[in-house]
């Protein structure tokens, strides 16, 4: 238990590297703005919401006049009634609550049916999120991929096919009211059709271990126009090394900075900062200890190390504690643009 | 315990060679044990049906996903030696409830010998157990020595099976059925060998005259324990043996 | 002020006079191999308070490191450890056992007349059982602890490299434990009781007792059987849970809320039962619609094994399941309103003594209309949909198990104290931490409504920019709620060090247990009682005295 308690608190790293910002709250203040057509949602948990303050303070209400009214005086003094039952109230008392929590359960239920049955425009647009130890992957319609970022079209319906790698996780978009488990081995999937461009939280609400808090991705809806541009997948201009960088950073901010920082601070992967040095114009790798199958050895920080880190990080663990116990799952499918990217990024953090 | 004037009723024994019974200080009549106990022991006999309802769930969930695997592996196990057990157990419970009718009329020695042949019927059962389970090593079907290796996931290995037949090979999750099959066996051989100490336990005071007609108790619950044990048996043989 | 002292105390507790249970034997084995089912009670009080104090304190640590958004004191793992010992050891350590342990225990056969319950034996073993199940729990921690949420969901219960299998065979024995209690209270409640005393003349506690340990009896094997099976996945990977292995992890959600949803109300019965008897008593009038009550306690427990997939709505169960699920879900509240709406008519025109146990279960009626009704607002599919697995869920939760269910247990506590010890404690501090736990309470758990409908999820050892406010709130209501806590341990340990003697019948009640003497003998009652008045029949209490007469 003492040794539970004396751990170091956690270096200070970012949540997410770019969390959308706080969703407007909507006229109750309660619920945050619904940004998708199940409006019924909102519906049933105010008027359940009301029922509930209703009954609140009924009962507040009687026991403070009974608590103010009957409160006993003297010792001795004896009940104001002694009586025991009143058959017409208990009926009101049982007919009234089951009247008002059958109103609720169809209601719930309609509004259930609607989130679960998808329609054909939505099936026409199918994504599928892939969920695994701590990060999103999403597949567009058209192919094209993209991490913790996803960008979808005001006003369409969108279906979401789920899988996980691992464990459970669930898919939760607060502000479209959307929430599903999501099982490994199972199919899986939800539909929705966002109402308001923007950018929106999506959560993972199913606990998953370690980094279940740090498994977040942005939303983005946007208009078709927009949408058209494939804003996942900005051109790179491999000759310019500005662009590199850039990318490099967007890469980092999308896919590893879960696990990794770039000022120095351990978090879960060692840091980047230091992994090159700049002398004059070349960029000298660090020495780095690592365990290659069973073997402590020291190798010079290179390309290739860096490549082989991503496609495959079990080959060369890092011989440092916490990092040696800790795991990176396999980043294969980077292509060789976005590796490239990064290279250049970890390299832009070099000092002189 | 009768330091405020109540005094515990005692049951008195029907021969030399028995010794009375004291009702516990907190019961006011022989009856009201009597039943106490026995109700207590029927309710601890229906979370023990529970304890097995939720194998028996898991069971007929995974029956229904993966019907091919459990007719294989069915086939694979010696519904012979299946059938053998199971009249081995019925014949024991048959000898139980003489030993607790012995009990019941005061024959000490009849209880010994009907319980003695209880245990004998619970120790056949286990033996011819141990052949099932020693075949299904053999072929790779449960491997007992690997059972506690772990789970190599890169090679997708399940240590303790690896069907050297090949058997289950065209079906999906092979392993399946016999994880369910080791799984209720096992935990019903664990119960037979309980029961079987608890027989011992009752012969033992049978030895010593502690049961006899004016009190049984003890008897009967162990006599309810075992056909309980029987029972669920009853339904695994089928289940295990026969259905697929 | 104590309106409800009569001018001459007619019975004091004198020391010396004849020998009760607590003075009866010494010496530590007198207690330890103790067949007495009062001095069970209190080993099991003191053991359930103890790890209520050890779940709070893990409480604050959650509430502490949520302070700032990333985290202030502990590592993502380290949190993940320390919500998920905090949940498991206030439900199986603290809120399963507590009430039926220690109370039930106590005044159990008390009320029924009895000279103890009825399987003596087993019941010290339940009490071992439970001892056995904390010390594996904490030696689970010692042994690098367990980060998997107190629900165990596979499969990433059986892929986390810790402690599982331990705490896994805790709960086994917990299990049992909580098994032999119910068994031996069914038993006692059929065989044990009185003279006279027939089935609708049982106060409501034992109704209460009752109907839990139907469920105890019923429900708790399908855990054992869980917990066994986890344990063997982990030990040689049957595959049943795994979905490597074709397994489902869904049917182990199943199983486990086949046994965790009757378990909650493993958890309130009892509670509801406490309530029972200090309204009546503290308003001085007999229960308004007790058989209502004692049936919907039976009504609640057999509707409450059919519900269990409410807690799973976002699994992707069938239409028919979820129809099915949410509809039983609403129907089972409706014993529930009964219950409410009679305790309230019970304290209409009662006459009302504000003493600490009255206020305690007012807070609790209060506080449990909130927790109730906002149980509803999750039986709506829909809403559910949006409200799974945010702190709305934790804020519903702690508003029944914390806000209801641990406040009936101390207004129990404070009712029975003085039968229990013979002392009284001081009541100006009872009240005073009573309303400073009320407060913090609610200063903790309303945030975690708003933030929860706003989409905070739970188990989050990090969270966006907008919840801090909201989490910081919280967190200073925790540190009002715990300073509330720790006042009433004070005074309560302060009365026994400072002995003020209780009165015979310190509160006016008509049952049996305030029928024997104050702290009772070893055996309950001098000679056998005799029932001849209708449960809760004040008209039989001398109301100079507070003597009930001796028939
Ligand atoms: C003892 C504890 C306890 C009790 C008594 C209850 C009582 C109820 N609970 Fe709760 N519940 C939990 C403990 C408890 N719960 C826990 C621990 C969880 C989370 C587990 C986890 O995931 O970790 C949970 C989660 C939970 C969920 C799942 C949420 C989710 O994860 O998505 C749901 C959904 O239906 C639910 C519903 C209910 C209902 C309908 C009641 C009803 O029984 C309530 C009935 C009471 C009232 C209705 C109030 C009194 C009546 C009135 C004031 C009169 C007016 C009434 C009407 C008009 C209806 N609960
Ligand atoms: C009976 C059950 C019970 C009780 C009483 C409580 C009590 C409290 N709980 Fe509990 N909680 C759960 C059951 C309970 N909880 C469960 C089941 C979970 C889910 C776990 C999971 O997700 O797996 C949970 C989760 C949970 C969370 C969510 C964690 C997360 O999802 O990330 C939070 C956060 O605020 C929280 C807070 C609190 C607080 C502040 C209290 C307070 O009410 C506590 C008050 C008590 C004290 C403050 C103790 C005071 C003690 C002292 C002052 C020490 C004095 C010492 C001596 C005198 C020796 N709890
Ligand atoms: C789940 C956490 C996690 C994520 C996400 C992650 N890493 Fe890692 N990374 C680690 C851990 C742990 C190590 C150290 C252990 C090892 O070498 O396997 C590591 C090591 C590395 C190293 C070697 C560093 C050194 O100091 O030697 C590189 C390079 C690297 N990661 C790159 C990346 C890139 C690029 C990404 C994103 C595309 C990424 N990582 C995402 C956890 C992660
Ligand atoms: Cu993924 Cu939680
Ligand atoms: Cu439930």
């Amino acid at each position: 238990m003492i040794a539970l308690l004396t751990q170091d608190p956690q270096a200070p790293v970012n949540y997410v590297a770019n969390p959308a910002p706080a969703p407007v709250l909507d006229k109750w203040g309660q619920l945050p703005e619904l940004a998708s057509t199940f409006d019924h949602v909102d519906g049933l948990f105010y008027f359940t919401y009301i029922v509930c303050i209703f009954f609140f303070f009924l009962i507040l209400g009687v026991l403070l006049f009974s608590v103010v009214k009957y409160r006993r005086k003297t010792w001795d003094q004896p009940a104001a009634s002694n009586v025991t039952h009143n058959t017409p109230l208990e009926v009101v008392w049982t007919v009234i609550p089951l009247i008002i929590v059958m109103v609720m359960f169809a209601w719930g239920f309609k509004g259930c049916l609607d989130m679960t049955t998808v329609p054909h425009e939505a099936s026409r647009n199918t994504y599928v999120a892939t969920a695994k130890q701590w990060a999103w992957d999403f597949k567009y319609p058209n192919g094209s991929t993209s991490t913790n970022e996803v960008w979808l079209v005001v006003g369409k319906p969108v279906q979401f096919y789920l899988e996980s790698t691992d464990v459970l996780h669930a898919f939760f978009l607060p502000s479209m009211r959307v929430k599903r488990d999501i099982i490994p081995g199972r199919f899986q999937s939800v539909w929705f059709t966002p109402t308001i461009t923007g950018e929106f939280h999506l959560f993972c609400a199913e606990y998953c271990g370690k980094d279940h808090s740090r498994m977040y991705a942005q939303a983005h809806v946007v208009t078709q126009a927009e949408f058209d541009k494939e804003p996942w997948n900005p051109p790179i201009d491999e000759t310019n090394l500005q662009s590199l960088i850039e990318n490099g950073k967007r890469i980092f901010g999308q896919q590893c900075v879960t696990c990794h920082t770039v000022n120095g601070t351990g978090s879960v992967g060692p840091t980047w900062k230091g992994l090159f040095t700049k002398q004059g114009d070349q960029y000298v790798g660090r020495q780095r200890e690592v365990i290659e199958g069973g073997q402590k050895k020291t190798i010079t920080v290179d390309d290739a190390y860096i490549i082989e880190s991503i496609k495959q990080p079990d080959q060369k663990k890092v011989a440092e504690s916490p990092y040696d116990r800790n795991t990176m799952s396999s980043f294969a499918n980077l292509d060789d643009k976005r590796i490239k990217c990064l290279i250049a990024y970890i390299k832009s953090l070099a000092d002189n | 315990m009768s330091h405020d004037g109540h005094h515990s009723v005692v049951i008195p024994a029907p021969g030399p060679e028995f010794v009375p019974h004291t009702v516990a200080h907190h019961f006011d009549t022989p009856v009201q044990e009597f039943q106490s106990l026995k109700l207590g022991f029927w309710l601890f006999l229906a979370t023990e049906i529970l304890l097995f309802g939720g194998l028996f769930a898991a069971y007929f969930y995974y029956h229904d996903l993966y019907p091919e695997t459990f007719r294989e592996g069915g086939r694979l196990l010696s519904w012979k030696l299946g059938a053998l057990n199971t009249s081995v157990l019925l014949a024991s419970s048959w000898t139980m409830a003489m030993g607790v009718r012995s009990a019941q009329t005061s024959q000490k020695k009849k209880t010994l010998i009907f319980c003695g042949l209880t245990v004998l019927g619970a120790a056949a059962f286990m033996v011819v157990k141990f052949f099932e389970y020693k075949s299904k090593h053999d072929h790779g079907l449960v491997i007992f020595t690997e059972l506690f290796s772990g789970y190599d996931e890169a090679a997708k290995q399940l240590p303790w099976f690896k069907d050297y037949d090949g058997a289950m090979a065209n079906v999906p999750h092979g392993h399946m059925f016999f994880a369910i099959y080791l799984t209720m066996t096992a935990i019903h051989g664990i119960h037979v060998l309980i029961g079987a100490g608890l027989i011992l336990w009752i012969m033992k005071g049978t030895a010593k005259g502690r049961f006899h007609a004016g009190y049984y108790l003890p008897v009967d619950l162990v006599g309810l324990y075992w056909h309980l044990v029987d029972l669920i048996w009853i339904f695994l043989f089928p289940l295990l043996y026969l259905v697929p | 002020m104590t309106t409800n002292v009569p001018v001459i105390d007619a019975h004091p507790t004198v020391p010396g006079l004849p020998k009760n249970y607590l003075n009866c034997s010494r010496g530590f084995m007198s207690w330890a191999g103790t067949l007495d089912h009062k001095r069970i009670g209190i080993m099991y009080l003191i053991g359930t308070l103890l790890t209520f104090l050890a779940g709070g304190v893990f409480a604050l640590l959650v509430r502490l490191h949520l302070w700032e958004p990333h985290g202030m004191l502990f590592t993502n793992e380290k949190y993940n450890q320390i919500f998920t010992l905090h949940g498991a050891f206030m439900v199986f350590l603290f809120v399963i056992p507590a009430i039926p342990g220690a109370l039930g225990n106590m005044v159990l056969p008390l009320m029924l007349g009895a000279k103890d319950v009825a399987l003596p034996r087993l019941n010290l073993l339940s009490f071992y059982l439970w001892l056995s199940g904390a010390v594996l729990a904490t030696l689970a921690i010692v042994l690098g602890g367990f980060d998997t949420g107190w629900t165990f969901y596979a499969p990433y219960s059986l892929y986390t490299n810790q402690a599982v299998v331990t705490i896994g065979l805790a709960i086994f024995l917990l299990g049992f434990s909580s098994i032999f209690t119910g068994l031996n209270f069914i038993v006692t409640t059929h065989k044990l009781r009185a003279a006279g005393l027939t089935w609708f003349r049982m106060p409501l506690f034992v109704w209460a007792i009752y109907a839990t340990a139907i469920l105890q009896v019923l429900a708790t094997p399908v855990l054992g059987i869980t917990v066994l099976l986890v344990a063997f996945e982990r030990l040689y990977h049957i595959g049943i849970f795994d979905p490597r292995l074709g397994g489902d992890p869904v049917l182990f959600e199943h199983f486990f809320w086949f046994y965790s949803h009757p378990a909650v109300y493993i958890m309130v019965l009892p509670a509801f039962g406490i309530i029972s008897e200090t309204v009546s008593v503290h308003s001085r009038k007999p229960l308004f619609g007790y058989k209502l009550i004692a049936f919907s306690s039976l009504a609640i427990a057999i509707i409450s094994f059919l519900v269990w997939g409410h807690h799973m709505f976002t699994s992707g169960q069938s239409t028919y399941a979820m129809f099915a699920f949410s509809f039983l879900t609403f129907f089972v509240a409706i014993p529930t309103a009964i219950k409410e709406f009679s305790w309230v008519a019970t304290i209409w025109k009662g006459s009302i003594a504000l003493n600490s146990p009255m206020l305690y279960t007012l807070a609790f009626l209060i506080i449990f209309a909130i927790g109730g009704l906002t149980g509803v607002i999750l039986g709506a599919l829909n809403v559910d949909l949006h409200l799974h697995d945010t702190y709305f869920v934790v804020a519903h939760f702690h508003y029944v198990m914390m806000g209801s269910i641990a406040l009936a247990f101390f207004a129990g506590l404070h009712h029975w104290w003085p039968k229990m010890f013979g002392v009284i404690y001081d009541e100006t501090l009872a009240k005073i931490a009573c309303g400073i736990i009320f407060v913090g309470f609610n200063i903790t758990f309303v945030p975690q409504f708003i933030m929860g409908s706003q989409g905070m999820p739970r188990r989050y050892a990090t969270y966006v920019d907008e919840f801090h406010g909201y989490h910081q709130v919280s967190t200073i209501g925790a540190m009002i709620l715990g300073s509330g806590v720790a006042l009433m341990v004070y005074y309560l340990v302060a009365s026994l060090l400072q002995r003020k003697p209780a009165m015979e019948n310190q509160w006016g009640g008509v049952t049996l247990d305030w029928q024997t003497p104050t702290p009772p003998p070893l055996e309950n009652f001098y000679a056998p009682p005799k029932v001849t008045h209708e449960v809760y029949d004040y008209s039989t209490l001398d109301l100079k005295t507070l003597q009930r007469p001796v028939s």
